[in-house]
């Protein structure tokens, strides 16, 4: 038999969530909650929104086989040429430290040409960033490409990703290029 | 104003338009024909190149029709377009 106080408390509780549910449900349609990409978010909303990125990714993400062939020039070149048309205008090239996306996006879309050192082991990085490349991520301006690119073209992306630290500017525009002979990559 | 007229006036914008949307297709996000700038890897150094890396490999690949092209043109300018890169491969492997 569950004792009055008890009910009591239950009863405060029951009460105290609909507040808050209400007092949510008040806040969106109050307008009052800044959504201006140049208003920056706090510390607090930085966390969470990486926090519960990096954790649906990595969930979502585990149980991709990574081909064996990733290291490859044929891999390298096909994906250079789609990195440059796709991904260099928010992710940036060797020689470029920004572009108008990298300022204008909140949160920026991270720098690809500088290795990043709290990532994670080359397999699990290569399968993070598949799975981001095929599905995107909401509100954040990162589309999903799975829908006009198959797997096999979105893993030369990952393979070139793998070198892009690397290379330098020349490199960079060699890979790249696409020139009258690669007219027919599609 | 003929029924012709008319039917041109309707065709021509539409046309138009599919070439547009056709233009920003998103399965085709190509920028253009920027041709990649072989030049460079005559100044860089060779020493330090690792043939067996796969970059070096591609830029290779990438270069190699470049610079047989420039090689014909500078040799057999009559040759330049009228043989493939196949072409030439299969005629030198013949010539052995």
């Amino acid at each position: 038999m569950v004792s009055p106080r008890l009910m009591s408390c239950i009863k405060c509780l029951i009460a105290a969530l609909v507040i808050a549910i209400a007092a949510g449900v008040a806040f969106i349609y109050s307008g009052l909650y800044p959504v201006g990409a140049d208003d920056r978010h706090t510390p607090l909303t930085y966390w969470a929104l990486e926090t519960l990125r990096e954790r649906s990714v990595d969930r979502a993400s585990d149980g991709i086989e990574v081909p064996a062939d990733l290291d490859t020039s044929e891999r390298l070149l096909a994906g250079g040429a789609d990195y440059n048309d796709m991904c260099a205008g928010c992710h940036l090239k060797p020689g470029k430290a920004e572009s108008d996306f990298t300022l204008g996006l909140n949160p920026a879309p991270p720098n690809l040409t500088k290795q990043h050192q709290s990532e994670d082991d080359l397999e699990s990085q290569s399968r993070h960033r598949f799975w981001v490349i095929k599905h995107g991520i909401k509100a954040s301006g990162m589309p999903a490409w799975g829908a006009h690119h198959d797997d096999e073209r979105i893993w030369d992306m990952v393979a070139f990703l793998r070198r892009l630290p690397e290379l330098s500017p020349e490199q960079y525009q060699i890979l790249t290029a696409r020139g009258d002979d690669d007219a027919n990559h599609h | 104003m003929t029924r012709k007229t008319l039917l041109w006036l309707t065709a021509l914008p539409a046309l138009l338009l599919a070439l547009s949307v056709q233009a920003h297709e998103p399965s085709e996000p190509m920028e253009g024909d920027e041709k990649p700038n072989c030049s460079k890897m005559k100044d860089m150094d060779h020493s330090e190149m690792d043939m067996d890396d796969p970059v070096m490999q591609a830029m290779m690949e990438k270069c190699k029709h470049h610079m047989d092209e420039n090689d014909d043109g500078s040799k057999e300018p009559q040759h330049k377009h009228s043989e493939s890169e196949g072409d030439a491969k299969r005629k030198s492997t013949h010539d052995h």
